[in-house]
């Protein structure tokens, strides 16, 4: 089997895990890392075997020996390289928030989908073992309709770079919604198979009362089918690495719950390791990324769900500004 | 301690029970009013027959300050309000089966009663359950820091509906019930943020559904709700509440909390720890330590009802505290129909702060000691 020949983009902590996780999968070769300063890209290129580092990304991303391009820069950029690649016949992958809004959105699965490729959201927390199995749960339609859905999603963590983090600032981060929500927000959408229609936000900030991007929010949401949700998040938990993540999924005929309080897993102070219902996801989600472009398979993110995910979080940062709940014109059927 | 029940029709048993076996308490008997539904007496004598307790022969019997010390007012709810104005208005005691009142109106009307009252006026609630006293205590030691944000889930299963509700119209039927499980249940979640944070609501956003099927859609109200309340000092609170088919607790209810301060976190759940037994009938049970939550926080509140109605003194849950939980319902229910976030609605429509109001004015009751947040 000829390797899948991979150009990076990117060389920030995220690219290097993309990278790490690239190379351990059999039939896939990282060609090229390319990011906007050659000593970072040389250095994420050394992590896979025959990397290049480069920073000419233009050139990178339209080379004839690379068959697709995973793009894990900073958010802003996504959409910029996303069409580069797709005009350039590549399958892109993109790292969730796929983009900042909705139209540009649009743009990138134009160029990518639209020209008979493919373009895949990682939307990593569909390939945790916990989701998959919640998944499978609901999938079964042993849950009957699904129709109550809470997730409370605490971690200590505080992003990088201090004030200088691109992720503070809402202009390139999308906010809290946008860059972390989506997460929660999409899995919403894949169990619910609804698209929302409504949504309430309020933040707040524990660390420092004048965070430009407060460290956690919270969402309600309700769904076209009706169902409901309660979605909060917060990144402010004491000690860095704590986790504590509960799941209740209620359905017509039966209830789903699962926490991390329940993880069996291990107690080493100065070793903080994930949960073992989450463990392994993003080699997953690329491996998954891979055999459907090999295969045909469809993804399991779709574009549409991924668009209606995006268009929640747009309006979820909507709400905070505005105070208000915002109702959500979703044009597109999932 | 003398205690009558007017009317039995909801949750009286389960008070009954408790009280009978109180050796501080004498039971005087049951009484309904005329003119109710043949159900409601057949349902009230019932219980009193149970409970191995007098029927009386007219609400006058069980209000009567020469026989009785202290009344439980357990009608379907949208009688509450009036059958506790009457029972203050007559000199005894009383303790409302929640909710106070259907209306905001009504409440405040009880509370207008409770200023001219001998007796005092309380309502049940759960805030005596352990687990809250323990993360209560967790905060006023300073551990979690400055509280931030809490989440509370309280759910009841649907498919548990005949065992655990005496009649599933007293729930659904709102000329009975008053509204859905938004009036039902979120008071509960209210009192919990009030007594562990010491804070007011003071804006309410909630969607509403009739999703699982167990008659709520068919009477036009809601069996499941999520709410967001936004409490003084930028403090946030997000609650989900409902009667799905199976609440994730392996009793009839499952509650619980988390609250997040600047300095640590904690998890309040009625039903933890517990100890998890396999094999029997059902193949999996669980049984919390200490006894059902649910159970366990009733009977601690009525324990403490009976403790300071025998010292003269009123009990440490109030008529402004129900009446704080109600304005909240009060707030949700309009913001569904607006789809606007709405404030609490403050006595007398006012802007004064609603959590200033008087507590319950029973002879010798300390002043504060109604107030949530306050009480030592
Ligand atoms: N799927 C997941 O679980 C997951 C986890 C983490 C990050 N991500 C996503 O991966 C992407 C990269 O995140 P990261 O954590 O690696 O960030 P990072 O800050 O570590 O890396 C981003 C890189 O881009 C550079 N950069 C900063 N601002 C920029 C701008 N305005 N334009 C161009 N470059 C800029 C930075 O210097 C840095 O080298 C983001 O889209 C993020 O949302 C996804």
């Amino acid at each position: 089997m000829t390797p899948l020949r991979v150009a990076v983009v990117g060389t920030g902590s995220f690219a290097r895990e993309h990278v790490v996780a690239l190379s351990q999968l059999s039939g896939v070769r990282v060609t090229h890392v390319a990011g906007s300063d050659l000593g970072r890209a040389q250095s994420v290129a050394a992590l896979a075997p025959g990397a290049i580092g480069t920073t000419d990304i233009a050139g990178t991303v339209g080379l004839d020996g690379i068959d697709a391009v995973d793009v894990c820069n900073a958010t802003p950029d996504h959409k910029r390289w996303v069409i580069a690649a797709g005009d350039a016949g590549k399958h892109v992958h993109v790292d969730k928030p796929a983009a900042l809004t909705v139209a540009d959105f649009d743009e990138m699965v134009t160029a990518t989908e639209g020209r008979g490729r493919t373009l895949m959201v990682g939307q990593t927390v569909r390939f945790q073992p916990v989701i998959a199995e919640l998944q499978q749960q609901v999938a079964s339609g042993d849950i009957g309709d699904p129709k109550l859905l809470h997730v409370t999603w605490y971690t200590g963590h505080v992003w990088p770079n201090g004030w200088r983090g691109w992720q503070l600032d809402t202009a390139l981060s999308g906010g809290h919604p946008v860059h972390n929500g989506t997460h929660s927000i999409d899995l919403a959408v894949w169990l619910m198979n609804s698209r929302p229609v409504e949504v309430f936000a309020r933040q707040f900030a524990t660390f420092a009362a004048n965070m430009p991007m407060p460290d956690s929010f919270q969402l309600l949401v309700r769904f076209e089918n009706g169902s409901l949700a309660t979605l909060e998040l917060c990144y402010a938990l004491r000690q860095p690495g704590e986790f504590l993540r509960r799941i209740v999924l209620a359905g017509t005929e039966a209830t789903l719950a699962h926490s991390t309080e329940a993880d069996p897993g291990l107690a080493s102070p100065g070793h903080p390791v994930p949960p073992a219902s989450i463990e392994g996801a993003l080699a997953a989600q690329l491996a998954h990324w891979v055999h459907s472009i090999r295969t045909k398979e469809p993804f399991l993110v779709t574009n549409r769900q991924a668009r209606a995910a995006l268009m929640t979080a747009v309006a979820a940062q909507q709400s905070l500004d505005t105070g208000q709940p915002v109702q959500i014109e979703q044009t597109v059927a999932l | 301690m003398r205690v009558s029940f007017v009317s039995g029709v909801r949750h009286a048993g389960p008070y009954l029970e408790i009280l009978r076996h109180d050796p501080r308490v004498e039971l005087v008997g049951v009484a309904e009013e005329p003119g109710v539904p043949e159900w409601m007496l057949r349902d009230s004598q019932h219980v009193a027959r149970r409970a191995e307790t007098a029927w009386l022969p007219s609400v006058d019997d069980a209000l009567d300050p020469d026989r009785v010390d202290l009344a439980f007012i357990c009608s379907e709810p949208t009688r509450h309000a009036r059958l506790a104005i009457t029972a203050m208005k007559r000199g005894v005691n009383v303790v409302v089966d929640k909710p106070v009142a259907t209306t905001l109106d009504d409440a405040d009307l009880v509370l207008d009663a409770a200023r001219d009252a001998r007796g005092f006026c309380s309502v049940i609630n759960r805030t005596h359950s352990p687990a809250l006293r323990r993360t209560r205590r967790y905060v006023d030691a300073g551990y979690l820091g400055l509280p931030r944000h809490l989440d509370v889930e309280f759910l009841a299963s649907g498919r548990h509906f005949s065992t655990s509700v005496e009649r599933p119209g007293l729930v659904i039927d709102p000329a009975l019930s008053g509204g859905g499980e938004l009036l039902n249940f979120l008071g509960y979640c209210v009192d919990a943020v009030r007594y562990l944070t010491g804070l007011e609501v003071e804006s309410v956003y909630a969607m509403t559904g009739a999703l699982f099927g167990a008659g709520h859609a068919d009477r036009g109200v809601e069996d499941t709700a999520v709410v967001s309340l936004g409490l003084e000092h930028g403090v946030t609170c997000t609650v989900t509440v409902g009667r799905v088919a199976f609440a994730p607790g392996l009793g009839p209810t499952s509650s619980s909390i988390r609250l997040l301060g600047s300095h640590g976190h904690a998890v309040v759940d009625d039903d933890k720890p517990a100890v998890l037994r396999y094999g029997g009938h059902p193949a999996l049970s669980a049984h919390p330590v200490g006894g059902d939550g649910s159970a366990v926080a009733l009977r601690l509140f009525l324990d403490h009802v009976v403790g300071r109605a025998v010292e003269g003194r009123a009990p440490d849950y109030g008529l402004a505290d129900a009446r704080a939980g109600l304005a909240v319902i009060d707030a949700a229910y309009r913001s569904v129909a607006s789809r606007a976030v709405c404030a609490p609605a403050k006595r007398g429509g006012g802007t004064a702060d609603g959590a200033a109001e008087g507590s319950a004015a029973g002879a010798g009751s300390d002043a504060g000691a109604a107030r949530i947040g306050v009480h030592s």
